[in-house]
């Protein structure tokens, strides 16, 4: 996260009328400063942002992050491999349905720009169809991963969330199923 | 719902289920009825688990009835795959519900009812040729 102070515009004004220029420079050069100053001093230094410390994330965050990884992955290998498409769409859609509803239960924004999936099986569209064994091995890889990390999710969540992570365990377990 | 009343729930769809295979097994044939052999005796191990369960926490059985209705007639192979996946996806419902009645061993045996239902509800989509193999949320109710 970058964080920044604002900066007054106006005070960098000068009467001589070459004052656009250095203005601009100045207010660069003290955001660049500032930048680096969140970068490897965090939340100090910038009395205006002082805040109480941040809440803890969500134990959920990861799985959410894995969500949109998974529906990312698949997302790229339908594009690489357009005959797959119909396979791999209602998986993606399936991991998004996900990512959306944990979005709402743990209070994060879903993403605006596409996610990189973990590994990535996004060839190059017009990959031939030999390389469709290796795509399908790395996402049923995936998938398996994701299962367990939902099992465990779920094993250790409160009451109130137990039942939406049995079934997006479940959705993933299915998605196994479904890339054999 | 607390737990017992969940998993007496449950045991009343296992009931249910091992009820349903019985037509659906006739109709096929070969890997698919031995698809159908195993999730039988998948549905019956949970019963016997329910009941063993419930009768020893002194809470009350449901009784299994003669018989069930079916949604719709069994008639075919395709009639027989098509209620398979119907029975697999609504046993799934129940033992979702255990999860949130749950806690530990408990949730975990849950939990892996509902995943086995959901896939082997995939797999009979498959031998079906119903499209998508999968549902968002397996074991939710509609």
């Amino acid at each position: 996260m970058v964080l920044t102070c604002p900066v007054a515009m106006g005070s960098t004004t000068r009467r001589d009328g070459s004052s656009h220029l250095l203005s601009r420079r100045a207010v660069l050069r003290a955001g660049a400063l500032l930048t680096l100053g969140g970068a490897s001093v965090p939340l100090t230094g910038c009395d205006l942002l002082d805040r109480e410390e941040p809440p803890r994330p969500d134990p959920l965050t990861p799985l959410f992050d894995e969500a949109l990884r998974l529906a990312a992955g698949l997302r790229a290998a339908a594009t690489a491999q357009p005959d797959l498409a119909g396979r791999l769409t209602p998986l993606a859609e399936a991991h998004e349905a996900h990512a959306a509803e944990l979005a709402q239960l743990i209070g994060a924004a879903l993403p605006s720009t596409t996610v990189t999936p973990d590994d990535p099986t996004g060839t190059p569209p017009g990959t031939p169809p030999a390389d469709r064994a290796a795509t399908l091995a790395a996402l049923r890889k995936a998938e398996r991963a994701g299962r367990d990390s939902a099992t465990a999710a779920c094993a250790a969540a409160p009451e109130d969330r137990a039942a939406l992570l049995g079934s997006i365990a479940a959705a993933r377990a299915t998605h196994l199923e479904a890339l054999r | 719902m607390n737990a017992e009343s969940a998993l007496a729930a449950a045991l009343t769809a296992e009931y249910a289920a091992i009820w349903a295979y019985g037509p659906i097994g006739v109709r096929l044939a070969e890997a698919e009825r031995k698809a159908a052999v195993e999730a039988e005796a998948a549905h019956r191990a949970r019963r016997d688990a329910l009941v063993v369960q419930l009768s020893t926490g002194g809470g009350t059985v449901p009784p299994d009835r003669p018989g069930y209705a079916l949604p719709f007639p069994v008639t075919d192979r395709a009639s027989a795959l098509r209620l398979a996946v119907q029975v697999e996806e609504r046993t799934a419902v129940f033992w979702r519900a255990v999860l949130p009645a749950s806690a530990g061993a408990e949730r975990d045996r849950a939990l892996t009812a509902l995943i086995d239902y959901a896939v082997r509800a995939t797999r009979w989509r498959r031998s079906a040729g119903i499209a998508p193999l999968t549902v968002a949320f397996p074991g939710r109710p509609s």
